[in-house]
């Protein structure tokens, strides 16, 4: 059973306060989209739980392991992955063995041709498949998108914190990374998905959070959120238009 | 040394408290969410200065971390040092004879302007394309070579101002050819890790630079005549003891400390142009332009500036300057292929202590480097142990800066190896 | 790149083992080459093979620390030198006495005396001898002194190297780029400053004598060779070679590989993907290190002499510009590289005259090498040789890849859908 506890999570950058105690928990395969405007501090919340950087305050649990003090590897190890904002392919390695670093690190004791089977399938889902051997560098912004979210596939993380996963997309591929994000959820991960695309999280969250200035303003489904006041002051108001 | 006992074990009580000072100002800092970028540093001064009383302290109050305790500390730090240094060997020159410790300072301070010119026209360089150029040094030994060769050889009784421009002009000519050649496929994402391309490709012109030069012109040593005579004259005049004079090889401040000629003119030609440069930088619309491609590559060219064009600049103008600083000590040391290597291990230290790609800070750490080189020479007991350690005070003091602050000591946080600013 | 370039008549399959059979017949060559080898200058050939090896090694493992794990240490002659001088110092001042010399420090040893040799520097009179030599000199021979096995130096010479990669890559952890490459350049330069300034225990300038690789001859295929034969030394160096080239092959194919590439590329990613990349940055310094180290050790036992000057930036030149020339990111093709242009600046060196003018080739064959550097660097970014291995490796992908394509296009699979159907692959 899934379970992501971030309580009071408090993160100051000199006199920056970009993270006001946030709380929320995830039980179970949840899809959760993450909404806020620039600066909201959603990419610091991204790093938090990912490990990258230490919260002032506050914890985080991951199937009751505590994993805020925790270095990226050992937090991608207990279960939580992500994907960055700026995709971040390893670009001189060939689309396979961009695939092998993470099954390899998690040090699953498979056979070469497990690993190989299942690489395979992972490409033919994203339908890059055919790109196998290529250098990463040779393949177009979209199917790096693809790649990066396959590597998280090969991971096999419980929490999967998804960072703007369409920022650049071509419109095609956008259903692709849908049915991606549908199928991972269905499967019984649960996802954070944070995007500024207004459409794309609604038509696929559950539950919706709303950050705004560092604090969590709204926890909720989709439709109770968007007609939540404070929502629509701090984010849909007219003075801060979605992309 | 008479007791030595003394002086190590200052030292080694120095050592512990700094490494604990270090670790312990960094963790309350973290703790407390304040600036962690100064703590480490300053805990470690504040612990070899003043051990345990200065971290408390500063463990209960955690003030924040100005230029101005981190200078106060450093200084304290060093003042104890020498203090210590002076109990246990009384008899040494560096304690005991006090002229020889005005010429000591006065040299290191030539020396170490010198230096600082040389480390700003790398840190100019760095700032800009983002690359440590390792060419740095041979810039410095072309711009002696052509001015020896243009005042001795080509054109004997040549003004030697007219082959120190000349030597400026043919360094910058070479600089900014170098660059359109060879750096340009950086800029674009055309190469897959830029830092480690320029390194290399300028790692490639030094080799190329320094072997040619030996080639054409071989391995023996030489030296250009002095440029100018100074004329004789004393201020004030006739008094018994001057405060300045000048005889035509040197000259002579306050009766005691003596700079010779070829030295005393390089110093002062260094920081004449740095005051160009920097009104350069800061009053020309050129030098605007690379202020602002240091500080925001896209915006500046957004704004309508060619970053490309500034890269030219900066590498012509830095390897310029280094140029500058060769033709303008021929006159004072001997001349190889290989002269390069010293002051270009020197500017590397003095970036990196004073910031990758910070002005003000390249020219302070050549400052404190010459005084620290001059130090030890002087007052190091054992001369020929002195004369081989030379080289490795700046790396030490390198390597405990970048271990202590991996920014330097000015200069800003910025993500790996990207660009610095002024 | 079509793959169509390497003729239609050659199968990928096929290509892809060229650079294998190409590899076993160049081990083959220089296997048997003292042996078949009759021309002019025997000696001199040797000794220049001998050299070429000895920056193979150092080439191969500073293109796995630079090229596979992106780690641009500029410092990779210092651990060489480590190594060489660990060697050194062990062979200078410990040996094994029959008797207490009662004048050096000695603690029993299995029936003998385990000695250590007091270092007096560089001494011009004969007067100040060491504690040892003093001994000898009483027993005139009536005691077995024997030296410390060569073997055991160089080993230790290769922890030694080891250990201070593990601690200098723990120091650069938090370092990259342009600071990684200061830092390890002055870390170069502080272990040759103290091994010129140390001149009691190293004897500064005047370097340290060794005895050669094999003190006693040895005995190869039936055939006794002496201690300045140059076949052993060529066999013990060229063994090195594979086996260093060996432990790399092994490494760059495991996941060790897999990984250091991977933090090369995005060390951030890497570690997001659960890559302790901390622990794969410290291990790749401490084996190249360790590599290096070793084969600083053997070649002194070869040359029979250590002293600082093997830390001038220009040996480290050689490594660094061999390694580009070859190809950075593979290390066989690294250490060919090193093979050949070791093998051409010896060639280079004759001078010559051109209308009168005599051109000193010693340095224009540098001149030469930087040149090449440079225009290696702008125009073969991947070096010179390791492209053409990659090309027969990766024959066929470029085909392969137009074939799916076009057949998922259109075969009942394909479709609008088809995540590049709409775009053209940069």
């Amino acid at each position: 059973m899934i379970h992501l506890q971030v309580n009071r999570l408090e993160k100051r950058f000199g006199g920056n306060h970009a993270l006001k105690g946030v709380t929320f928990e995830v039980k179970g395969p949840e899809l959760i989209g993450v909404l806020g405007p620039n600066g909201a501090g959603k990419t610091t919340m991204t790093n938090i739980l990912d490990g990258a950087i230490t919260p002032s305050s506050g914890t985080v649990y991951l199937n009751e392991h505590r994993i805020d003090q925790l270095q990226p590897y050992q937090v991608a190890r207990a279960g939580l992955g992500r994907t960055f904002q700026v995709t971040r392919s390893f670009r001189r390695m060939t689309v396979l063995e961009n695939l092998y670093v993470p099954a390899l690190a998690l040090g699953h004791a498979q056979g070469k041709a497990a690993l190989r089977a299942q690489a395979m399938e992972v490409l033919e889902f994203l339908t890059i498949d055919h790109l196998r051997n290529e250098y990463a560098r040779a393949l177009s912004g979209g199917q790096q998108k693809l790649l990066e979210l396959g590597r998280l596939l090969m991971l096999d993380p419980d929490v999967i914190v998804l960072d703007e996963p369409f920022a650049g997309v071509h419109p095609k591929l956008m259903e692709v990374i849908y049915a991606y994000i549908r199928r991972v959820n269905a499967a019984g991960k649960a996802i954070l998905l944070i995007s500024h695309q207004m459409d794309a999280i609604f038509a696929l969250s559950q539950r919706l959070l709303v950050l705004n200035f560092g604090e969590l303003i709204a926890d909720g489904p989709p439709d109770v959120v968007k007609n939540d006041p404070a929502v629509i002051e701090a984010y849909l108001g007219a003075e801060e238009p979605a992309k | 040394m008479e007791t030595p006992g003394i002086f190590w074990g200052v030292i080694g009580w120095m050592i512990a408290w700094g490494i604990a000072g270090s670790l312990l100002l960094r963790q309350r800092y973290f703790a407390r969410d304040l600036d962690t970028t100064n703590a480490g540093f300053v805990g470690a001064m504040a612990g070899a200065a003043l051990g345990p009383v200065a971290l408390i302290a500063l463990w209960a109050r955690t003030p924040q971390l100005t230029g101005r305790i981190i200078v106060g500390v450093t200084l304290l730090a060093v003042v104890l040092i020498a203090a210590a240094f002076a109990f246990a060997d009384p008899q040494n020159n560096c304690v005991s004879n006090g002229e020889f410790v005005a010429s000591q300072i006065t040299n290191g301070l030539i020396i170490g302007i010198i230096y600082g010119f040389m480390a700003l026209g790398l840190t100019l360089i760095f700032s800009i394309l983002g690359v440590v150029s390792f060419a740095h040094g041979e810039f410095y030994m072309i711009g002696g070579m052509l001015v020896y060769y243009l005042t001795a050889v080509w054109l004997p009784g040549l003004n030697p101002l007219a082959a120190v421009v000349a030597a400026c002009a043919i360094a910058m000519l070479i600089g900014a050819t170098f660059e359109r050649l060879m750096l340009t496929p950086m800029y674009h994402g055309r190469v897959d890790r830029p830092v480690e391309y320029g390194i290399l490709a300028t790692f490639g012109l030094a080799f190329t630079l320094q072997y040619l030069v030996q080639a054409l012109h071989g391995a023996s040593p030489v030296k250009a005549q002095r440029f100018i005579d100074f004329p004789r004259w004393e201020w004030p005049a006739e008094a018994a003891a001057p405060l300045v004079q000048t005889r035509r090889g040197s000259i002579e401040f306050f009766d005691l400390v003596t700079i010779s000629n070829p030295r005393f003119v390089a110093a002062v030609t260094c920081i004449l142009v740095l005051l160009a440069l920097l009104f350069f930088l800061h009053r020309t619309w050129q030098g605007r332009a690379l202020r602002a491609v240091a500080q925001d590559r896209e915006a500046a060219a957004i704004a309508g500036i060619d970053p490309d064009k500034m890269n030219m600049l900066a590498f012509a103008l830095g390897g310029m300057i280094a140029a500058l600083a060769g033709a303008l000590l021929v006159q004072a040391f001997s001349w190889l292929p290989q002269v390069g290597a010293i002051p270009a291990m020197r500017s590397f230290v003095i970036v990196v202590l004073g910031g990758l790609g910070s002005l003000p800070g390249a020219f302070i750490g050549g400052i404190l480097v010459g005084l620290v080189e001059a130090a030890g020479t002087g007052c190091i007991p054992n001369a020929q142990k002195a004369a081989s350690y030379i080289p490795a005070y700046g790396m030490i003091v390198l390597t405990l800066t970048l271990l202590l602050r991996p920014t330097g000591l000015f200069g800003r946080r910025f993500a790996g190896g990207a660009h610095g600013q002024f | 790149m079509a793959s169509s370039d390497g003729g239609p008549a050659m199968r990928p399959e096929f290509q892809r083992q060229i650079p294998n059979a190409a590899g076993v017949l160049l081990i083959l060559f220089f296997a048997l080459f003292p042996l078949v080898y009759t021309g002019g200058n025997y000696d001199y050939v040797m000794h220049v093979l001998i050299t070429a090896f000895f920056y193979a090694i150092l080439s191969a493992s500073w293109s796995m620390l630079a090229g596979y794990a992106g780690q641009f240490s500029f410092g990779h002659m210092a651990f060489m030198a480590i190594g060489a001088y660990t060697a050194a110092l062990f062979g200078h001042y410990f040996w094994i006495t029959g008797e207490a010399t009662g004048l050096c420090r000695e603690i029993p040893f299995f029936g003998n005396w385990l000695v250590v040799v007091n270092p007096i520097g560089v001494t011009s009179t004969t007067l100040d001898q060491d504690c040892l030599r003093q001994a000898m000199t009483a027993w005139d021979g009536s005691v077995s002194v024997t030296r410390m096995p060569i073997w055991l130096g160089i080993v230790l010479g290769t922890l030694m190297g080891g250990l201070a990669g593990f601690l200098v890559g723990i120091l650069v952890l938090r370092l990259r780029a342009a600071y990684l490459a200061l830092f390890t350049l002055g870390f170069s330069e502080i272990v040759k400053a103290v091994i010129s300034a140390e001149i009691d225990i190293t004897r500064g300038q005047a370097g340290m004598e060794l005895p050669p690789l094999f003190p006693d001859g040895v005995t190869l295929f039936g055939q006794a060779f002496g201690p300045t034969d140059k076949i052993p030394p060529y066999y013990a160096m060229f063994g090195l070679l594979l086996l260093c080239l060996a432990i790399l092959t092994w490494l760059a194919r495991s996941r060790f590989g897999l990984f250091v590439r991977a933090l090369r590329e995005d060390q951030d990613a890497a570690a997001a993907l659960g890559v302790n990349t901390t622990r794969y940055k410290v291990v790749v310094f401490t084996i190249t290190c360790a590599m290096a180290a070793t084969a600083g050790a053997v070649q002194a036992h070869y040359v029979q002499i250590v002293t600082p000057n093997m830390l001038f930036l220009l040996q480290m030149s050689l490594v660094v510009a061999m390694a580009v020339i070859g190809g950075i990111e593979n290390f066989v093709a690294a250490a060919l590289g090193a093979i050949f242009l070791q093998i051409m600046l010896e060639v280079l060196r004759t001078s010559f005259t051109i209308g009168g003018v005599e051109v000193d080739m010693t340095t224009w064959r540098l001149v030469f090498f930087g040149l090449l550097l440079m225009v290696t660097l702008r125009f073969f970014r991947n070096g010179l040789i390791a492209p053409l291995i990659d090309r027969f490796r990766r024959a066929g992908v470029a085909a392969e890849t137009v074939e799916k394509r076009t057949a998922t296009l259109t075969g009942p699979g394909g479709g609008p859908h088809r995540a590049d159907a709409a775009e053209v692959p940069e």
